[in-house]
């Protein structure tokens, strides 16, 4: 049997955060009404001209910085000449020769390091919408500033390519500079794939692969296309340099178009804008806002609070998450309990809301009273939900709430024993199943004293009391 | 009324500030002279009422005719092509709005060749202009509307556009003042791109006094054009003065060989004379990439047209044929709605700008531009301004080029360095042929020298008038 080496590049396509267009001043707000957020200059209006958006520069640097890119001082745009209805002017306004930044890297867990050949700043097409026999186009996207992130061909196989994009997001959301939401189209990846002979320098033809939408779809099409590849070689057949789709549904990849369909996209300059200086000034101050990235703090994490890898990621895959992790320690010490808070309760209620944790208020100083007042047993895990729902959008007091609504957790044990007398009394038939060995059954008689208690009892302290008196 | 056309604009603006006339007399007066002068078919759409704004200026209440390659909100902005023939502007063009806020009357869009590709105004969708000195011939182009019409004192103002001699061109073959102000002077916000980095809006007037007042209103930095020169506002009627003592001009030979017809080559030989004695000296120069510039003023502007034009594709405004799919939308709508001349470009710089021709073409052509402007600027560290013919020829007739592009291309042979370069330049009348037709000069100034040119212009028609001659329209 033949073996091969599978060699994965990435071409990711990334919006960049900025309220508005790369060349216009229009909103760059990604749910309102087909054509809403237009002008004459992202419609392609006769005579209109473009004006550089210079806080897409801005986050443009900062990604480059982030990955360690080269930043070419003198840069220019230039026009890739092609026709589609989503492309108002049939050519977008991209940059080939000299692109922002070039020779980068992006580092991953496994300790490999991916090259990043180059990174360049363009403005995004619209969108078709497809009817039975007719197309409608819908230009608000059109003008959205996007980054093109280009790999080195350096993934060996479709895991390490999902987890470079994963790394490549986290890094982008950890600056701050793109949402990085596949399911929105703030980031847009494609993959060139191809194979070559176990250890052989010569690389095979490689074929490009469009059209997935989520990180697990790259990994999948490239998955499937590496198998692909491998049977067409082993058969002896030759690959075709071609554009083939992911095909989510049926899971397999089909030819769009071959090498001679490809596009001569005739680049030339961009004369309706002058050639720009990014000043030393201007990456100075873009350094300010790179903090510190998700691998490093991912390694720190695990030396420092020494959580398990599994949590760890958790926490580091929000930016959100990892501060308010960190923050949270400074107050009550026990990562481990902060951690189980946070990845436990906290995070089932942020999954609940449509803006995640955008909608979130509570301070970590709360966050953390309430991860103490758990371990200290003052509140029970009811107690601590309802003080968090109650918190959680608010950040109103803690203490104020627990005592409002009563939340403390009651431990005293002259007070339980009643409850726990009256709950063996009000159910023989269980009190005779636990005495008989199931031992199981006494759960029964511990919800019966939190329900009598409006589940304020100490669990704990409920089921002590009703093994010593069922022990009598 | 009928003196309005012996007043220039400043005389008219002059009058209606001091109540002799009222601007709706001018402008009932200009709109019934243009439609008296429809066989001359410079004009593609006349207001019944004028476009104008609040404003105040000097040149208050001036009737300004627009070519139809610069966006009027609300106005049908057709660049006389079959593909925008219903097209709506929707946006004012920023010199639009300086227009209104001067208050000038903004009475119609001037004919002009399709899509500013042109030297004759024969590429119209719409027509040829006439040259209202001889309707047998041509105004030049791509402004023939525009210099036709102020040639006929159809207007006392118009509007041109210059990618290669397209104002001064028509200026010349009709006997105006043709503006071509430094690359970025003008905003080319809301012009249709032709060449985007040629392009220049400027004024076609009868003389320099008016041309340096419609230059104030015209010029500035505009925000919404990144290639306008921030610079701060200069008032060009300082230098309407009959001064030009110790005027250093250039005279470049390459300008003055072969092709250059006996009659031009006269004139202007008589027009130095005058600039001698009133205290000037002559320099020769050399431009020695001369003639290299035709060759790459249509590799560097087709191959701008080529992607400029892709925007006329028939899905969002403008023409569109019906089709059973999208590429025969795009080849319908594009076959139908492009001219001959247009289509050539578009051929032209598709080509230029490919793959394995791109370095042969585009690469050399922008190598060659800018050793183009170095001629200028080695020049220009002798001189002040250089002269030249601004075409090899008068007016041609209708129809004796159109068959040989390339001779057409040549009677630009004068004014497209110009553009290449940036440069400033204006072209005004100088003479006469035997036949009556004007010959046109053209001063080419440093960068940002508009000034200069005014002066040295406005001296020379002090001692002439040449600028004050009128067609007879009958």
């Amino acid at each position: 049997m033949q073996e091969f080496d599978t060699v994965i590049g990435l071409e990711v396509h990334v919006q960049l955060n900025t309220e508005s267009k790369i060349f216009c001043s229009c909103s760059t707000r990604f749910d309102n009404p087909a054509n809403s957020n237009i002008c004459p200059v992202c419609c392609g209006y006769p005579g209109v001209l473009p004006v550089f958006n210079k806080k897409a520069l801005e986050l443009a640097i900062r990604v480059a910085l982030a990955l360690g890119c080269k930043i070419n001082k003198q840069i220019y745009f230039e026009r890739k000449n092609y026709f589609y209805p989503d492309l108002p002017k049939n050519y977008q306004i991209s940059q080939y020769k000299m692109p922002l930044g070039e020779k980068g890297s992006l580092k991953l867990p496994s300790g490999e390091t991916i090259g990043i050949t180059r990174v360049h700043l363009e403005e995004d097409a619209g969108k078709l919408i497809h009817k039975e026999n007719y197309s409608l186009v819908d230009l608000n996207r059109t003008g959205t500033p996007l980054l093109e992130i280009v790999s080195e061909p350096d993934m060996v196989s479709p895991e390490e390519a999902f987890d470079y994009l994963t790394y490549l997001k986290l890094t982008l959301q950890y600056i701050n500079a793109s949402e990085c939401n596949m399911e929105r189209g703030s980031l847009r990846c494609d993959a060139n794939i191809s194979l070559k002979e176990k250890g052989a320098a010569k690389l095979g033809t490689k074929v490009e692969l469009k059209n997935m939408n989520t990180f697990r779809g790259v990994r999948d099409a490239l998955s499937h296309e590496e198998k692909r590849q491998a049977k067409v070689l082993v058969s002896g057949e030759k690959i075709f340099q071609e554009t083939r789709l992911w095909d989510a549904k049926h899971q397999i990849t089909e030819v769009m178009r071959t090498k001679e369909e490809a596009h001569d996209y005739r680049y030339f300059p961009e004369p309706d804008l002058l050639d720009f200086v990014v000043t030393d000034s201007a990456v100075n101050n873009e350094k300010k806002y790179i903090g510190e990235l998700p691998l490093d703090k991912r390694e720190r994490f695990l030396k420092e609070y020494k959580l398990p890898v599994t949590e760890t990621d958790v926490i580091i895959s929000e930016r959100f998450l990892s501060s308010f992790f960190e923050e949270a320690c400074k107050e009550f010490n026990e990562p481990k309990k902060i951690c189980n808070l946070l990845l436990g309760p906290f995070l089932e209620q942020v999954n609940t809301f449509e803006e995640k944790f955008k909608a979130v208020k509570i301070s970590a100083v709360n966050f953390a009273k309430i991860a103490r007042y758990f371990s200290e047993g003052k509140i029970n895990n009811l107690g601590v939900k309802k003080v968090l729902s109650l918190c959680i959008v608010t950040n109103s007091n803690v203490d104020e709430i627990i005592a409002k609504e009563g939340l403390l957790q009651v431990s005293g044990k002259e007070e339980l024993d009643k409850f726990a007398k009256e709950a063996i009394a009000e159910n023989p038939k269980v009190v005779k199943e636990y005495l008989g060995g199931k031992v199981q059954a006494i759960m029964f008689l511990v919800g019966t004293v939190m329900k009598k208690t409006k589940g304020k009892a100490n669990p704990r302290v409920v089921k002590e009391l009703l093994e010593k008196a069922l022990k009598k | 009324m009928d003196n309005l056309i012996n007043l220039s604009g400043r005389e008219i603006a002059e009058n209606i500030k001091n109540g002799e006339l009222n601007d709706k007399e001018v402008y009932s007066f200009f709109k019934q002279r243009i439609k008296n002068s429809s066989r001359l078919n410079a004009f593609v759409e006349i207001y019944d009422e004028p476009i104008m704004g609040e404003g105040v200026s000097f040149l208050k209440g001036v009737p300004i005719a627009i070519k139809d390659n610069i966006c009027i909100k609300g106005k049908k902005i057709t660049c006389a092509s079959k593909i925008l023939a219903t097209h709506t502007a929707v946006y004012d063009a920023t010199v639009i709005t300086r227009l209104k806020n001067a208050g000038l009357q903004i009475i119609g869009t001037a004919n002009m060749d399709e899509f500013a590709f042109g030297s004759s105004t024969e590429n119209s969708c719409y027509g040829p202009v006439k040259n209202p000195w001889d309707i047998e011939r041509v105004p030049g182009g791509s402004s023939g509307g525009s210099a036709a019409a102020v040639a006929a004192r159809l207007v006392p103002f118009a509007l041109g556009s210059d990618t290669g001699g397209s104002i001064r061109q028509p200026a010349a073959f009709c006997g105006v003042v043709g503006f071509k102000p430094t690359y970025g002077r003008v905003s080319r916000y809301g012009l249709v791109a032709f060449g985007s980095s040629l392009d220049q809006i400027g004024p076609i007037t009868t003389n320099f006094t008016d041309c340096a007042y419609l230059l104030n209103i015209l010029c500035g930095f505009d925000e919404f054009d990144s290639t306008s020169a921030p610079l701060a506002s200069e008032d060009f009627t300082q230098n309407l003065k009959e001064d030009i003592k110790g005027l250093k001009i250039g005279i470049p030979p390459e300008y003055f060989g072969k092709g250059l017809a006996p009659e031009v080559k006269a004139a202007l030989t008589e027009m130095m004379e005058l600039f001698k004695k009133n205290g000037a000296e002559f320099i020769d120069i050399n431009l020695p990439h001369t003639e290299y510039a035709v060759a790459t003023y249509y590799i560097i502007g087709s191959s701008e047209a080529s992607s400029n034009l892709q925007r006329f594709d028939g899905i969002k405004y403008g023409l569109r044929e019906p089709a059973a799919n999208l590429k025969d939308v795009y080849v319908k709508t594009r076959g139908k709605g492009f001219g001959e001349e247009a289509k050539r470009r578009i051929f032209l710089g598709t080509y230029s700008l490919s793959s394995g021709y791109y370095d042969a073409y585009y690469v050399r052509a922008l190598k060659v531009r800018n050793l183009i402007k170095k001629d200028f600027d080695e020049a220009f560290k002798k001189v002040d301004m250089i002269l030249t013919p601004t075409s090899p020829t008068a007016a041609f007739k209708f129809g004796e080029k159109t068959t040989d592009p390339l001779s057409m291309y040549l009677s630009d042979i004068y004014t497209i360095s110009v553009n290449l370069a940036g440069l400033p330049a204006v072209s005004f009348p100088c003479g006469f042929t035997k036949n009556n037709l004007p010959i046109g000069a053209q001063l080419i100034g440093k960068d940002f020298s508009e000034n200069s040119l005014i002066k040295a212009g406005f001296s020379y028609q002090c001692w002439t008038d040449f600028h004050k001659r009128i067609p007879d329209l009958k």
